[in-house]
């Protein structure tokens, strides 16, 4: 599992797996965001984690969905 | 001219393009269907360019059935399946277009709503008042803020600005300061005697009950109460706030503000209970009996995570952070002791490690197993902390709390090192052997993580729990399993940001609403609402440029050490006002890059240099270099979709403007004889050389529009052949 901070820029590469993924999340597949806000407490794998994504909002998703784009 | 081109996705703008295709053919014949279908033309590009208002779909659906009774024509039968199709199938999005006058997609044009906003969890709209601010607007900014968000001064001081990370201005160089901006708006309308709450719908005769006066808890009531339902607010705590009240120091956040904005609630007519536990002072039943009809919880995240080490919880000395901050909060003010550490990496371990130092701690390190690059906790924060003294140690991971005598006296510690694992890219911390030490202490403070106390809601039997033991809804409308029971915040998200839950709080009131009305909820995420469409102020293209984002001053370090005063100082009024003029009005100019293309390869005159576009990737961006090479053509001008970019004359100059940033100003080029406007020098020599020379109008001996050139021209020709 990749290790988020805040400022990284990210892709919405796939769907999750997890119970937290809704339907209307599959149309962010191929997005690009920002995270926003990572878990700032403890910075677990598990966490669900906040991204802005480009033209769709802020929302808090699970991470397996989740990669760094390289800048 | 060259249109960018892409694949609609938006329904509504594909109807519009289906129409305008079926108008340009030739298919339809008869007047009367014609005429009709030029009416929905006319209604489908009010929606799509925000203008419609709420008769429009009524109308539509209107001129549909009427257009019905020509379908024994294909043609005609065709158009009224697809757009009917259309219609029904996405009638959601139709009604978004109207209400909110922003397009999701970003297909229709006019209203693609700006990132910053589309970022903002509670969607409030940032340009606007932004733009408001800089021209001193400042009571119709705030208005226009708390349209969206009700606590503008909370947020304008804690919020973690997921907006500025997705400001464009950034890519350029630093983003807008939206967060302080907000504050300053809410702190001069408060002095101002200006922060007043709209008015408010007539009852309803109908009661919801909101179990949790943190954000989430009172922004749904702020909104219900404006919507005409009778709320009652029941809170644990002796004060609304939630964690903004007893998570957040002071030093960051006053009391003062969070009393002064929830009291507005109170004006509203808002009920609370306060030190009333749910599961213990109060139930559903109850409250059921009381007329209450639906219910949110919003109970927050208030629990602690425990290290699992020994030594945990067997000493005096031995805290939890959350509960910590929470008794500061309520007004202890004993130094915890004297040698504290904080075990954790985020803010609410730097919160804590910064009120001990407040209250006369002589020493205070905060001990965390990864290295400083890997600490959650805002870096802004982080760096404050160490100013005020705190002492960092990483890579220490605790594995004893030692006591003697019933107290703390060490904490035992092995150091690590960051090693990855296989098949991850992530680092982690691996304690190393024999590497054991202490660290004297006589307090040790967790500040491991938040969870949800979920005990108080055992009697809600038929409630959902997820597996990180949150209460299981429906995001967009913060419904649970029961039906009329509706949850929002920490308590859905697990520990998350103050702006999450004022956005969780909205969605559950609008869903509320809803609920009563018996009228089916959403199945999209809201899309944000363009509340107001302000003119953009002029700014010449250097001092846009040259504007640079202020540093918040601080109060001075020794201030900071001993007292809980208010850290951050604010912006002055011009401070404020001039950060403000930095904003590139990305409501309005959607960053296309029509304009920059036309420039570059129509015209073939490159002269707009705007690289910020892209939000994977910018290349550089300077307004100043305009001026080195346009030629005032207005090409750019005639081919935006949005308007931003505009040509003007004024007196005996003409303008390139991009939302107000003044681009390009050159002499107008009048001719000499009849005092007709011919454009600029520069796009007058542009167009001698297009034609190899064949007319010069613009020359030595003077300046001739084609007319008089002509005449001239006949004139000579008509006096050589008398001559002759």
């Amino acid at each position: 599992m990749t290790q988020f901070r805040k400022g990284q820029h990210v892709e919405v590469y796939r769907s999750s797996k997890d119970e937290n993924w809704e339907p209307y999340m599959m149309a962010y597949i191929g997005s690009h965001g920002i995270v926003t806000d990572p878990d700032t407490v403890i910075n677990h794998t598990d966490s669900l984690i906040e991204v802005s994504l480009d033209g769709h909002g802020t929302h808090r998703l699970p991470q397996d969905c989740l990669r760094i784009i390289e800048n | 001219m060259v249109l960018k081109m892409k694949q609609s996705t938006c329904p509504v703008s594909e109807s519009l393009q289906f129409i305008e295709r079926t108008l340009a053919g030739n298919n339809l014949q008869t007047s009367r269907p014609r005429r009709i279908i030029e009416d929905i033309h006319l209604l489908l590009r009010d929606v799509a360019s925000g203008r419609a208002g709420e008769e429009h779909l009524p109308s539509f659906d209107s001129l549909l059935d009427e257009l019905r009774d020509f379908s024994e024509t294909p043609a005609i039968a065709n158009i009224v399946q697809t757009l009917s199709h259309s219609l029904s199938s996405s009638r959601e999005i139709y009604i978004s277009h109207v209400d909110t006058h922003n397009c999701a997609t970003g297909d229709c044009e006019k209203l693609v709503p700006a990132p910053c906003q589309m970022a903002c969890p509670a969607g409030i709209d940032i340009p606007s008042y932004v733009n408001l601010i800089a021209m001193g607007r400042d009571e119709e900014a705030i208005e226009l803020i708390r349209r969206d968000n009700p606590f503008p001064w909370i947020c304008g001081l804690i919020c973690t600005r997921p907006c500025e990370m997705m400001c464009v201005r950034g890519r350029l160089d630093t983003p807008i300061s939206i967060k302080f901006l907000k504050a300053f708006s809410a702190e001069k309308a408060f002095s101002d005697r200006k922060y007043r709450n709209p008015k408010k719908a007539p009852s309803s005769g109908r009661k919801v009950a909101v179990i949790g006066a943190g954000p989430a808890g009172l922004t749904a009531a702020y909104y219900l109460a404006l919507k005409g339902y009778g709320v009652k607010v029941i809170e644990s705590l002796p004060m609304a706030g939630g964690m903004t009240m007893v998570g957040i120091p002071r030093y960051r956040l006053p009391r003062e503000v969070i009393d002064l904005e929830v009291a507005m609630l109170e004006e509203l007519g808002v009920e609370f209970n306060f030190s009333t536990r749910f599961g213990k002072d109060m139930n559903m039943e109850i409250l059921k009996s009381e007329g209450f009809q639906a219910f949110l919880f919003a109970i927050g995240a208030h629990g602690s995570y425990n290290l699992n080490i020994p030594g945990e919880n067997n000493f005096l000395g031995d805290i939890s952070a959350v509960e910590f901050l929470r008794k500061v909060a309520m007004g202890e003010r004993k130094p915890p002791g004297k040698n504290v550490i904080v075990i954790g990496g985020g803010n609410v371990a730097i919160d804590a490690a910064r009120t001990a130092i407040r209250l006369g701690a002589e020493k205070v390190t905060l001990a965390y197993r990864r290295t400083r690059n890997e600490m959650p906790a805002d870096h802004e924060e982080v760096d404050q902390a160490e100013e005020e003294g705190v002492h960092l140690s990483f890579l220490t991971v605790p594995t004893e709390i030692i006591g003697e005598e019933g107290k703390v006296v060490a904490l035992k510690c092995l150091r690590a090192k960051m090693v990855s694992r296989h098949g991850s890219d992530r680092l982690s911390p691996v304690p190393t052997e024999n590497s054991d030490f202490l660290i004297q202490a006589d307090t040790v403070i967790t500040a491991i993580g938040q969870q949800i106390e979920s005990d108080c809601l055992n009697s809600v039997e038929t409630l959902q729990w997820s597996r990180r033991n949150t209460i299981k809804t429906k995001m967009i409308t913060m419904e649970t399993s029961v039906p009329g029971i509706f949850a929002a915040g920490d308590a859905v998200t697990g520990p998350a940001t103050v702006v999450e839950a004022i956005g969780g709080g909205k969605r559950a009131a609008s869903a509320i609403d809803r609920y009563f009305a018996g009228i089916p909820q959403p199945t999209l995420p809201p899309v944000p609402k363009r509340r107001a469409r302000t003119e953009w102020l002029e700014l010449p293209a250097s001092s846009k440029m040259t504007l640079k984002r202020p540093e918040m001053p601080l109060l001075n370090l020794e201030r900071r050490r001993i007292t809980f005063q208010q850290v951050e100082l604010g912006y002055s009024e011009n401070t404020a006002r001039e950060e403000a003029r930095r904003c590139l009005r990305c409501d309005i100019c959607l960053r296309c890059g029509t304009c920059v293309r036309v420039c570059r390869d129509q015209m073939g005159i490159d002269a707009l240099q705007l690289g910020y576009f892209d939000f994977d990737r910018q290349d550089p961006t300077d307004f100043r270099a305009t001026g080195e090479r346009c030629i005032l053509c207005g090409a750019c001008a005639a081919n935006c979709p949005s308007n931003a970019i505009q040509i003007v004359d004024r007196g005996n100059e003409r303008m390139l403007s991009l939302c107000g940033t003044i681009l390009n100003r050159q002499p107008i080029v009048s001719c000499d004889i009849c005092g007709t406007i011919m454009g600029t020098a520069r796009y007058l020599d542009y167009v001698n050389e297009k034609t190899n020379g064949i007319s010069r109008a613009n020359s030595d001996t003077g300046a001739k529009c084609n007319d008089c050139t002509r005449k001239e021209t006949a004139h000579s020709m008509a006096d050589n052949i008398a001559l002759r």
